[in-house]
């Protein structure tokens, strides 16, 4: 197979920091490579000296198809054919895919400029069945699910194909995106291999990297560790390649008693998505939540935090319970939560990072009818050390971490409290590897603490990593309890969940 | 104090000077070294200055009062408005020939405060309860409010409405300043512990900041918003009084006519000191273009009006585009780290 784009010692260095050192990469012809690395490992600084964004140092040798090529140029990199998915899409939601496959190409006129409408949508149907997609093209995409959104970027992308499109890069396209709808995106993945493009595949997902990529190439502090083909490796080989170090996968080894008597009581609860849900979690216990999307899994950490109405049912803490869509009346009676989507429920984007930290108990500084900055400041540097979370100080806007830190200050905001239960929900979505460890480990020493722990998320490893229950929902209802006696795996969980669907179907 | 608290203050003095934070301070000095050459006598004098810094404080007030829910991300476009509620109320009941109220000045004053506040309340619950965006709420309102002006006084001016000792609450001079000036201060130094050294100003600003992930974190946005609303009606309702103590006389178009002045202080001053809406930034930015305003009106001669919205205008959209620059480029360099 043909060597499509051919990379050799190029280096990106940046004021203060060599961002890329002597990287190779090798791209062949109908491949789907997987990049893989921590933040700061330099593979976004790969991908962006690839799009044209950066322009890298003297010296590097790059050739497309044997040819010389111009990295760093935005027009050399599309002129070879060379189209990018980023992560947040660039999508205009409100208005329809016909639309926004025009955006940047214009539209098919008739006489007066007309747009002829009909052709258009055709047109854009026909691009998105390609990718296996059948959606109302004339319809807001706002309107349209994840995976199908993913789809009219990556149709956008490669609609003018005749010019000829050798690479697709997708910049963690997957982040954003539940169990079901993966596979959607991954057989679109399948049909751009299928006609010969080359696929770079950007994600922290290493299962995924396992499950589509045909090789994958891993960076670490600005240098590639290695490229491998993944029937080659293990998973623990790879984390070991991406952290540099052994990462030892422990599993939850808390032993509750279960003469304790239960802490968080749900009973009957019932409300968008959840029918009837009843479950206990002990002090010190943490239980696991999972399904696909639209199980009840999705909105059971809005319903318990009341971030959403409750239709019915009791939520009580030690025998107390808990007011019905207050999140501060929940806050008050011991209850702290880590909400999905830090960026929409959870940032404070503009505040400081100590700021972000105490919103939820701001009084506790309080000296008189002063706040005492002082004070507050002193307790952020203690928990942002704690934490190690990475970050210019407690005084800086939070806008300016990454991921992984910012979804520590998130978890401190909320351990800040001392919760007698503690809700999170996909705690490490869109986080990187070394990060999401530290956060699985903040779980355990809440447990340990004597919390209740919920953790509602669809990622099987973590499950299995930090829980001591799981509960699998399908349509709003439990259909399977794994527990230690039935075996914690990632495998069983997966099987779970995929038997949880063919079951009720 | 030792060599280490003293050494790293040193590092940021440079930034500390700059000019995108401070640029309303720069802008100021400015003014006063042109216009003090320029036009030596009338401009460096003490009767200018303490005109400079009296006129402008109802205008000031107005601009604390529109900063306060704008840190919540709410707009109140009703200030104005509510600056002429207030007025009408105080002139009204002090001295009406026809219905016979004659209450002393005190009371009126409380009055058309409460009055004020009330209305602000209904803003709030439009805003709060029935969901309507406060820009088109307040819009609303100030149009509501407009019409009881209009319908109390039938558009007449009432001049020699108030009592001398009533005048004197806005005339007198204090520490050789204008009164007004002191009341201004008072006011703002109460708002700026309130926004910048307590719980609740925090709670305001993470209202502005994102009102979800605020309420999920226990904070009561909605009444942050609500009283917000509350307290920039009643502030509005102050810089009335103030205004009808210190002109002496009604006119139903005194009041909205410092709505945009107000507003453009407000803006101005965002993009100093800490950048985001703050007290100091706003009064800065007040002073720097009313002594810009004051220096030209002194070379364009008598009658000038129009100076004022021109060089408004002019400054502010000029303040604003340079601190967004600034903010272009720092996100360039983040781009690029």
């Amino acid at each position: 197979m043909g060597i499509t784009l051919h990379i050799h010692s190029l280096s990106k260095t940046f004021p203060g920091q060599v961002a890329l050192r002597d990287a190779a990469l090798d791209i062949e012809e109908g491949e789907i490579h997987a990049l893989v690395g921590q933040n700061g490992s330099g593979k976004s600084t790969l991908i962006k000296i690839l799009a044209g964004f950066h322009q890298p140092d003297a010296n590097h040798v790059v050739t497309m198809r044997g040819a010389e090529f111009e990295i760093g140029n935005a027009a050399a990199a599309h002129a070879a054919g060379i189209r990018f998915v980023h992560q947040d899409l660039g999508l205009v939601e409100s208005v329809s895919t016909v639309e926004n496959l025009a955006l940047g190409f214009g539209y098919d006129t008739s006489f007066g400029k007309r747009i002829k409408w009909r052709s258009e949508a055709k047109r854009a149907k026909q691009l998105l069945a390609d990718l296996g997609f059948d959606i109302n093209v004339r319809a807001p995409v706002a309107t349209l699910g994840a995976a199908e959104r993913t789809g009219v970027a990556i149709a956008r992308a490669l609609q003018d194909l005749d010019a000829g499109v050798s690479i697709v890069v997708l910049d963690e396209p997957t982040a954003a995106l539940p169990g079901a709808d993966v596979d959607r995106l991954f057989d679109a993945v399948r049909r751009l291999k299928a006609r010969g493009i080359s696929v770079i595949f950007v994600s922290h997902h290493l299962e995924e990297v396992f499950e589509i990529a045909d090789r994958v190439t891993v960076l670490r502090d600005g240098q590639v560790v290695g490229t491998k083909r993944t029937s080659e490796l293990t998973m623990d080989l790879l984390i070991e390649m991406i952290v540099g170090r052994k990462v030892v996968a422990r599993s939850a080894d808390r032993a509750v008693s279960a003469a304790t008597p239960p802490r968080f009581v749900v009973e009957n609860l019932v409300g968008p998505g959840v029918n009837g849900l009843s479950f206990e979690v002990r002090p010190g216990e943490v239980l696991g939540v999972t399904g696909l999307t639209g199980s009840g899994r999705d909105t059971l950490v809005g319903l318990l935090s009341g971030a959403t109405p409750r239709f019915d049912g009791r939520v009580t803490i030690d025998g107390d319970e808990i007011p019905n869509a207050q999140p501060r009346g929940a806050i008050k009676r011991g209850l702290a939560f880590v909400p999905v989507n830090r960026v929409r429920n959870g940032l404070l984007p503009t505040m400081s990072v100590r700021a972000n930290l105490t919103i939820a108990d701001v009084e506790r500084n309080k000296k008189g009818w002063r706040l005492s900055h002082r004070d507050e400041k002193a307790e952020s540097n203690d928990w942002v050390s704690r934490l190690s979370v990475v970050t210019a100080g407690t005084e800086v806007p939070i806008a300016t971490l990454s991921g992984g830190n910012q979804q520590k200050v998130m978890m401190a905001r909320s351990f800040r409290l001392s919760p007698k239960v503690l809700l999170v929900d996909e705690p490490t979505q869109g986080v990187d590897i070394g990060a999401k460890e530290e956060i699985h480990s903040f779980v355990d020493q809440a447990a340990d603490n004597g919390a209740a722990v919920v953790v509602c998320s669809t990622d099987s490893s973590e499950l299995a990593r930090v829980c001591d229950r799981i509960l699998v929902m399908y349509r709003g209802e439990v259909v399977e309890t794994i527990s230690r006696e039935t075996g914690i795996t990632a495998e069983n969980i997966d099987r779970a969940l995929l038997a949880g669907s063919t079951l009720a179907n | 104090m030792n060599t280490e608290t003293r050494g790293t203050p040193k590092a940021s003095l440079l930034t500390r000077l700059g000019l995108d934070r401070f640029s309303a301070l720069y802008l100021w000095g400015a003014f006063m070294i042109v216009f003090g050459l320029w036009k030596t006598d009338t401009f460096i004098s003490s009767a200018t200055f303490k005109l400079t810094l009296g006129e402008n404080v109802p205008i000031g007030l107005l601009a604390l009062a529109f900063l306060i829910p704008l840190a919540t991300n709410s707009f109140d476009l009703s200030i104005g408005a509510m600056c002429s509620l207030s007025l009408v109320i105080a002139t009204f009941l002090q001295n009406d020939a026809e219905r016979s109220f004659n209450l002393p000045g005190g009371v009126t004053a409380l009055i058309a405060v409460l009055v004020c506040s009330c209305v602000g309340f209904l803003s709030g619950f439009v805003v709060v309860k029935l969901r309507v965006n406060s820009f088109i709420a307040t819009l609303g309102v100030s149009q509501l409010v407009t019409a009881i002006v209009l319908k109390v006084s039938d558009n007449r001016q009432i001049t020699s409405a108030y009592s001398d000792t009533y005048l004197q609450w806005g005339r007198r001079e204090v520490l050789g300043l204008p009164i007004l000036f002191i009341y201004f201060m008072i006011i703002a130094v109460i708002l700026w512990f309130i926004l910048e050294h307590t719980p609740a100003g925090r709670y305001l600003f993470a209202t502005g900041g994102n009102v979800d992930a605020a309420r999920l974190a226990g904070v009561r946005t909605d009444r942050m918003i609500w009283g917000s609303l509350v307290a920039s009606a009643t502030l509005a309702g102050v810089a009335g009084i103030l205004l009808s103590a210190k002109i002496g006389f009604f006119s139903s178009a005194t009041g909205p006519g410092y709505l945009f002045p107000a507003i453009a202080a407000v803006f101005f001053g965002a993009s100093q000191l800490s950048r985001r809406p703050n007290v100091w930034g706003t009064v800065l930015a007040l002073y720097a273009l009313a002594f810009g305003i004051k220096g030209l009106q002194l070379v364009v001669g008598a009658g000038s009006f129009w100076v004022e919205p021109l060089f408004q205008g002019t400054t502010l959209i000029i303040a604003v585009a340079l601190a967004s620059q600034q903010g272009v480029a720092r996100i360039r360099r983040k781009r690029a780290a």
